[in-house]
């Protein structure tokens, strides 16, 4: 009954979000093993930009006038000068901190854009037109594809294939490679912390806004609670994937867009307002099972 | 009107200072994201208060109020409660939403004092969960539900339905509810499937493709939602190519949201009253040209009109009480059976502090502009076994 | 040196003397004050330290972020409305009660341990097969274990009342209830920290490998303190719902569990004293911008922080502590009463006692 081509595409959007989104803390997470739980709110800030700041109901686009080539670097770099600016006013001051006060400070900076947001923009959710031209839907191999879910597929590749060369070819890649396997070695063999850091910040950021615009294009809303959930599924993705490891984040991220498109697929009505705790008990099942990720980096062996 | 202020002058020196002012205390967000619900519906409540303090006040007293910030916060709101009663609430005025306003209406209702929702929807915000001198300004959801049923199959030739809830919280199922209801009461009718998504949801896909899945289009989807995920999820059914009629509670009411689905078309609204000036009722653009006046911009969706309402209601009790005694005010309330407002007649009864049968505007949207196309009140009140189920 | 030894113990013992005296003192203050707002502020202060108290149990000791207590107060807030409500009112809005479940009517002291017993045998459970894996895995898959109770408190209709709140709860819970707790659970966490299971943890936390290596179970000592944890923060749950009055799984989600552990770190996360520390001064804290937005005089003028500042500034607030003192306010020692010895650094002390 269910068009199997249909639930490919369904999944592999998902997918692709996610896989982003947890791109963007994977990353953060090798070079200075913070959990950066402000990410959710760098989607936000990236998305609310794209509006004139008002409490008032109706939006008036700001950025989201401009035409999309110039659209879409402005907003990339918005994503990647917040995550640069947070890292100057918050996290390198914390260089030296467990990751456990990191984490809480992530946190509370997340805790702080959500509350300037809300007491800019307001409590209502703001309507956004962005692109709507994208929502139409093709037809492909028997499936009814709206076009952004085939953008948000051929973006996720581009992006990871486009990460993967950054990191592979040139000598800021190989820096945070480095820096990810073994951040003191890398720094005593004259690896620049900060340059790394920052870099990663910015990708980071840079990631953040590339899911930001997705979502705007696929939802038509802008809501300071938007970034949450993304957040949390790209965290866990994360972590499955393997800490540190980035093919691991990119490849959780889309099994769990997967599984949860699945669960909604088949599982029986009554049961399917259970999705999520059907989703979760999976990485649960899949920590016990593999419990330094799928992909373990060599970094994640312990060392006694 | 000279002889009654003076009388009220007079009446005002004779009282003791203290008893000089009836005060209204609103425990209601004030930041936070509840905030934008509950500011237009306590702006309206208090143009009400300047209203009947132009007409002599109540009781021949003035009423001011006091406020209390709940931060869209359970525990905050419980203290917020208090605090206006510490400041001399003689009733009081609790948020929007259910579970934000209840901590500090509970505190109400210990003190024996009136409190009334601005525009809560759920049977709880009443008498069976805050306690018998509760109140709502607002309709019933299930009655929301239950008036896109009746109407769609009316006007429309509905006869195949296709539910969709969004389980994130209880005011969509209540929606539900009184559609699940009315709908397959009606001659000839049948839900063809249901399904069920989250508010935050980044992606329905999996939910389209099993409403695509179905051998025909239904006539109506029941989308039981709110801002923003019902927002996301008209704008991805459209996307799909889905073109049935799409039936929605009074949340989603207000033309703000409108540029998320450019030109959207079948798309309808049940609301207390139109916000788009094309009301049949004069009284309810009088209310919006008074609410521009205070704020310099008309009403961003209905959920300003309740608060309107209620502090109507609750003058007009008090006026006949005598007193502002809650007990004897509760008892005035409960007597009132289709009293006349500006936005419709507003029953109460021992068992309901609820409208469980309005006279609802259904707007409908027509290439992404909203108009007032029809008025319907259901043929029967929703039976509060249905509301409690 | 066994005096020495003993000096320690003993000193160590006065940390629970210490917070509670300082918690009656707090509540003292409000009762003198009488104003009905400041002692409800201080009745949710006080629930909150026996949450963030549960929490360090936990967390302070096995040194693994916890994701998931949040879920465990749920589990206690509801089992104690599950006990406590009217009979008539459960038939109404909790249908699919179990008949016993559904004729108690539980006094509320026996209830709250109840909720306590059930957060706990809860704990084990979910412990047993979360707490085989250590470090981030498993602080994540706490974090799955809150998302599954949510979803399912969220959902199961007939017997949470899903997103419908369910109400009636009697709102006993005043400052002195809540003192009284919070003073149980500040005794017990310290008699746990003492104990051999807990020094036993504490060396883990320290260093997992040579810990492992001296022949200590780390699982079974996990395992207990976990227990123990969710035994109070069981009991929180039930305390803030009987505080509140209506009860929401959402109340019991990310929210929470973000405010307490900042609290707990912001405090510093390795010593009791830290705990109580961290949620005393940012309830404080809270609690004065809180007043400043809605208006203070200082000397003849009037000013007032614009509303939702206030979220603002204690984010701001804890970032600064966080920069200034990466192991928060207290470093991770304890307030002891000073005997004839220095005070020393609780993170030293396994080494001391050896």
């Amino acid at each position: 009954m269910t068009n199997l081509a249909q639930l490919f595409f369904d999944a592999a959007s998902l997918g692709g979000l996610y896989a982003m989104a947890a791109l963007g803390i994977a990353l953060i997470f090798g070079v200075m093993n913070l959990v950066n739980f402000a990410h959710g709110e760098y989607i936000a800030f990236c998305v609310f930009a794209l509006i004139v700041p008002s409490t008032d109901a109706v939006a008036v686009m700001l950025l989201g006038r401009a035409p999309a080539l110039l659209l879409v670097p402005l907003v990339l770099s918005l994503g990647a000068a917040i995550a640069i600016a947070s890292e100057y006013a918050v996290f390198r001051h914390l260089r030296r901190a467990d990751p456990v006060a990191m984490m809480i400070s992530s946190f509370a900076l997340g805790f702080v854009i959500r509350n300037a947001l809300l007491a800019i923009y307001g409590g209502r959710p703001k309507a956004i037109s962005l692109w709507p031209e994208l929502n139409t839907p093709v037809a492909i191999v028997g499936a009814d594809v709206p076009l952004l879910q085939l953008i948000v597929i051929l973006t996720t590749l581009l992006v990871v294939a486009g990460l993967a060369g950054l990191l592979k070819k040139t000598r800021l890649g190989l820096e945070m490679r480095a820096a990810a396997e073994n951040f003191t070695m890398a720094r005593l063999l004259g690896v620049k912390a900060n340059v790394v850091i920052t870099g990663a910040f910015a990708l980071s950021g840079a990631l953040a806004a590339a899911v930001a615009l997705i979502m705007a294009t696929q939802t038509g809303v802008a809501d300071v609670r938007m970034g949450g959930q993304i957040m949390l599924v790209a965290f866990i993705a994360t972590v499955i994937g393997g800490l540190g490891s980035l093919p691991g984040a990119v490849a959780a991220g889309f099994l769990i867009g997967a599984a949860s498109v699945l669960l909604q697929a088949f599982l029986p009505l009554d049961a399917r307002p259970f999705r999520d705790a059907f989703l979760y008990s999976l990485v649960i099942v899949c920590l016990l099972v593999r419990p330094q990720g799928l992909f373990v980096p060599a970094s994640a062996k312990p060392r006694v | 009107m000279k002889r009654l202020a003076l009388a009220s002058a007079i009446s005002v020196l004779a009282m003791p200072a203290l008893a000089s002012d009836i005060t209204v205390g609103f425990a209601i967000a004030q930041s936070g994201w509840l905030e934008a619900y509950d500011t237009p519906a306590a702006t309206a409540a208090k143009i009400r208060i300047d209203e009947i303090n132009a007409n002599g006040g109540l009781l021949g007293r003035q009423i001011k109020w006091v406020e209390a910030d709940t931060k869209t916060d359970r525990q905050q709101s419980a203290r917020a409660g208090l605090q206006v009663i510490d400041e001399g609430a003689d009733m009081m005025v609790v948020s929007c939403d259910y579970d934000f306003g209840a901590p500090a209406a509970l505190s109400a209702e210990t003190e024996g004092m009136v409190s009334f929702f601005l525009c809560a929807e759920d049977v709880k915000a009443g008498i069976q969960g805050v306690g018998p001198h509760s109140f709502s300004g607002s309709v019933l959801a299930a009655v929301q539900g239950a008036t896109m049923a009746e109407w769609s199959h009316a006007k429309r030739e509905a006869r195949t339905g296709y539910v969709l809830l969004d389980t994130t919280i209880e005011y969509n199922k209540g929606i539900c509810t009184g559609f699940d209801w009315m709908f397959p009461q009606l001659d000839g009718t049948e839900i063809v499937g249901r399904d069920t998504f989250k508010n935050d949801d980044a992606s329905i896909a999996s939910q389209i493709t099993r409403i695509k899945a179905l051998p025909e289009e239904p006539d109506v989807i029941m989308l039981c939602s709110y801002i923003p995920g019902a927002a996301s999820a008209v704008r991805q059914i459209r996307a799909a190519g889905i073109n049935s009629l799409i039936l929605n509670g009074s949340a989603v009411d207000g033309s703000y949201w409108l540029d998320a689905t450019p030109d959207l078309s079948g798309f309808v609204v049940p609301v207390q009253g139109s916000i788009y000036g094309d009301d049949p009722r004069p009284e309810v653009e009088t209310f919006n040209v008074a609410y521009e006046k205070a704020t310099g911009s008309r009403p961003a969706s209905s959920y300003a009109y309740p608060g309107y309402v209620l502090m109507d209601l609750w003058a007009k009790a008090v006026e006949r009480a005598g007193t502002l005694d809650g007990a004897a005010v509760t008892a005035e309330l409960e007597k009132m059976k289709g009293e006349n407002t500006a936005f419709g007649p507003r029953s109460f009864s021992q068992e309901l502090h609820h409208q469980n049968a309005a006279e609802m505007q259904i707007i409908e949207i027509t290439d992404g502009k909203p108009a007032a196309v029809d008025s319907w009140t259901i043929s029967q009140p929703v039976p509060l076994d249905v509301l409690l189920n | 040196m066994p005096s020495q030894h003993a000096q320690n113990r003993l000193a160590a013992y006065s940390t629970p003397l210490i917070l509670s005296a300082v918690l009656l003192a707090f509540v003292l203050l409000v009762v003198v004050l009488d104003d009905k707002a400041l002692a409800r502020t201080a009745a949710e202060a006080l629930v909150r330290v026996t949450l963030v108290v549960g929490l360090w149990i936990f967390v302070g000791n096995s040194g693994v972020i916890s994701f998931g207590h949040a879920g465990y107060m749920a589990i206690g807030a509801y089992c104690s409305a599950w006990l406590t409500l009217k009979p008539q009112s459960k038939a109404l809005f909790l249908p699919d009660l179990p008949p016993w479940l559904m004729d108690a009517q539980w006094p509320v002291f026996p209830a709250a341990i109840a909720s306590g017993l059930l957060a706990a045998l809860v704990a084990l459970l979910s412990g047993a097969a979360i707490l085989r894996l250590s470090g981030i895995a498993a602080s994540i898959a706490t974090f799955a274990f809150l998302a599954i109770v949510n979803t399912v408190y969220s959902n199961w209709e007939g017997v949470t009342g899903a997103t419908s709140s369910v109400v009636g709860l009697a709102r006993y819970v005043d400052h002195w209830v809540a003192l009284a707790w919070a003073t149980a659970a500040i005794v017990a966490a310290n008699l746990y920290a003492n104990s051999a299971s807990g020094l036993a943890l504490r060396a883990t936390r320290e260093d997992e490998v040579a810990a492992r290596a001296s022949g200590i179970d780390m699982y079974r000592h996990r395992l207990w303190s976990l227990v123990i944890s969710a035994f109070f923060t069981g009991i929180s749950g039930a305390l803030l719902g009987h505080s509140i009055g209506v009860l929401n799984p959402d109340s019991f989600y990310l929210g929470i569990t973000f405010i307490s552990l900042a609290m707990l770190v912001v405090g510093g996360i390795g010593s009791l004293s830290g705990a109580v520390t961290g949620v005393l001064l940012l309830s404080l804290l809270i609690e004065l911008l809180v007043r400043a937005e809605r208006g203070i005089t200082v000397g003849g003028a009037e000013f007032a922080l614009p509303s939702g500042s206030q979220e603002i500034l204690i984010g701001v607030a804890m970032i600064v502590v966080l920069i200034l003192r990466p192991a928060g306010l207290t470093g991770g020692r304890e307030f002891k009463l000073r005997l004839s010895v220095p005070r020393i650094p609780l993170s030293q002390e396994p080494t001391s006692t050896n």
